[in-house]
């Protein structure tokens, strides 16, 4: 258990974008840096880890060596890619932030993330080196990203400068199927001693392998039993919570459309009643009941009132949705027209069957041949039968 | 075993003088640039013993012949003189700078600190030489930083031996030696003698 403070010096240069490392190169860092601070800090909890970028308008220290996991991930949010490297500058930067560290008992290490081509040469590269060595820095490097010519030399040049011992290590990664943090779990970066790192490699690479065969949200159900039935639970409510969103939005335009007929309005919600409740979501629930409460009353009431009335509060229903659906338009103008002649027009097209049932069909979460809705009709038809009684046996009785 | 000093040695025996290695803390000594690590600790050895390299010397990186040693002792020391044995061909220092109780000094501090004090050395290859101290500013020495920034002319400085005359008081500076953190408290690590069965109390 090595206590040791580390600085990560992160590649955010334009080079990043590329896209050889699954997701993009920059977020393959990310995963690596936030396992590197994982290992550190779990193998010895007084072990410090920072975060400097060396590319963007400068090399800047995000975060100065702090054993709190929590800060080191906040800070990895919202970096901004641009820009060119500079190697040299992050990392004396990050030698001077080691300088500084509060527990002067700390051994210092820098690990050095080498994405974009390096344009110092190998003789200032090699100088920067022995100053490391000279301050006891150990020094470790990731190539990865853009295969220059010169670039392995380069950095195994300085390599052999810093190293003291066996202490620096450089580990090249070249693109591929694998992903950045899972191939520098297996390099002496993680396995240092062989111990304490290599717990936390170990259970890493099980989580990554888990991922691979397909344990559910990533986390190991025997490893945490708790965890998982909490991710699980969780999916499965937003699943729930997203399907009655869903639901109430394809209600909230069928209200919208359907307003033209009440009866169909009526359908609609009262098909939407039985799913609801049937959903999981009380609160959907409860307010699909109150508006369908009123929505049913508003019906009944219609139906019980005189006709005229009745069919007068139909026209203007009708006239309201008339806007949103041209083909009803024509329809209504032309019931409209003949309505002087004959009132019973409007009820004559809604007790059509396969008129109404075809408009049914348009609104969408409506299943017409729902018994309900089934009902429903007959019961409307009922009630033309009777008008058509009261005029005449004028009205169409089609069943 | 000749002293090599002006004086004759029968009335004391010099080795006494340097006796300070034995209050060195010398776990916690640490040296930069040093090119084999840990070799720095083979230089604090009795007296008598200063010209025999046989267990190996410090020697700095090839090319630079800075040198930067931190020794910690186990009780705070006055210290009256310093001897320094260096190595042949220009390998040895020339010259020496020390601070006195500062932990953490690396060689950017070294170069731009003020040294409580300075000597220039000169080629001390039987330890026959001593540099005298100002002894009022290194009365309760904890911890010393000797810094070695330069030699004459060799491509590494090499030091085999160096000692400290003075007298050790029984004070210790830092009043801590141990401190065990617990991040999580564990019960288990916290048994009283109730709980692990009780122990038989002694009557003798």
């Amino acid at each position: 258990m090595v206590l040791e403070a580390t600085m990560i010096c992160i590649d955010n240069s334009e080079w990043m974008r590329n896209g050889d490392y699954a997701p993009n190169r920059f977020q393959a860092q990310a995963d690596a840096v936030n396992i590197i601070c994982g290992a550190k800090t779990q193998s010895n909890p007084e072990n410090t880890v920072g975060v400097l970028t060396m590319a963007g308008k400068g090399v800047r220290v995000l975060v100065t060596p702090t054993s709190d996991l929590g800060k080191i991930l906040a800070c990895m949010h919202g970096l901004e890619i641009g820009g060119e490297m500079n190697l040299a500058a992050g990392i004396q930067v990050a030698q001077l932030a080691l300088k500084h560290r509060q527990n002067k008992k700390q051994q210092q290490r820098i690990i050095v993330f080498a994405g974009s081509p390096i344009k110092h040469d190998k003789k200032m590269l090699e100088m920067i080196g022995r100053k490391l060595k000279k301050n006891s820095v150990a020094l470790d490097i990731v190539d990865f990203g853009e295969e220059d010519d010169g670039k392995p030399e380069k950095l195994e040049a300085l390599l052999s400068a810093v190293n003291n011992n066996d202490t620096s290590h450089i580990v090249h990664v070249p693109a591929g199927p694998n992903a950045l943090s899972d191939v520098l779990i297996n390099t002496p970066i993680f396995t240092r001693d062989g111990e304490g790192g290599s717990g936390f490699a170990a259970a890493a690479a099980a989580a990554a392998a888990g991922g691979v065969s397909g344990f559910d949200f990533g986390v190991d159900p025997n490893l945490d039993p708790e965890l998982a039935l909490a991710l699980r639970v969780s999916m499965e409510e937003e699943r729930a919570r997203q399907e009655a969103a869903a639901k109430k939005a394809a209600e909230e335009a069928a209200k919208e459309k359907g307003g033209e007929q009440q009866p169909a309005s009526q359908d609609t919600t009262m098909t939407e009643g039985p799913s609801a409740s049937a959903s999981e979501a009380e609160n959907k629930k409860d307010d699909l009941m109150d508006d369908e409460n009123a929505l049913l009353q508003r019906a009944l009431a219609m139906s019980m009132d005189d006709t005229t009335s009745s069919h007068d509060v139909r026209d203007t229903d009708m006239s309201e949705a008339a806007a949103d659906d041209p083909d009803l338009q024509l329809a209504l103008q032309l019931s409209v027209q003949d309505s002087a002649k004959e009132g019973n027009d409007v009820s004559k097209l809604l007790a059509d069957q396969s008129f109404v049932s075809s408009i049914l069909a348009t609104l969408p979460g409506v299943d017409p041949n729902d018994p309900s809705v089934k009902d429903l009709l007959a019961s409307m038809q009922n009630q033309s039968e009777k008008k058509d009684e009261d005029k005449g046996p004028d009205g169409d009785e089609k069943k | 075993m000749a002293c090599m000093h002006d004086h004759s040695c029968e009335d004391h025996d010099c080795s006494s003088n340097w006796s300070l290695y034995k209050h060195i803390d010398l776990s916690k000594v640490s040296a930069l640039n040093e090119a084999v690590p840990g070799s720095v600790k083979s230089v604090f050895k009795a007296w008598e013993q200063r010209l025999n390299s046989s267990e190996g010397h410090l020697e700095s990186n090839d090319g630079d012949p800075e040198l930067l040693v931190f020794i910690p002792f186990t009780s705070d020391v006055k210290i009256k003189s310093i001897s320094v044995v260096g190595g042949a061909d220009g390998t040895s220092p020339s010259k020496l700078r020390v601070f006195i109780n500062r932990e953490g000094i690396d060689f950017s501090d070294a170069q731009s600190m003020q040294a409580v004090q300075e000597w220039d050395l000169v080629e001390n290859l039987n330890g026959a030489l001593e540099y005298q101290t100002r002894y009022s500013k290194f009365q309760s020495v904890g911890n010393i930083t000797l810094h070695f920034p330069d030699n004459f002319g060799g491509d590494t400085t090499q030091i085999h031996y160096i000692g400290f005359k003075g007298e050790a008081t029984q004070l210790k500076r830092d009043v801590v030696a141990t401190i065990v953190y617990e991040l999580m408290p564990n019960p288990s690590d916290h048994k009283t003698k109730a709980e692990s069965g009780g122990g038989l109390s002694h009557i003798e």
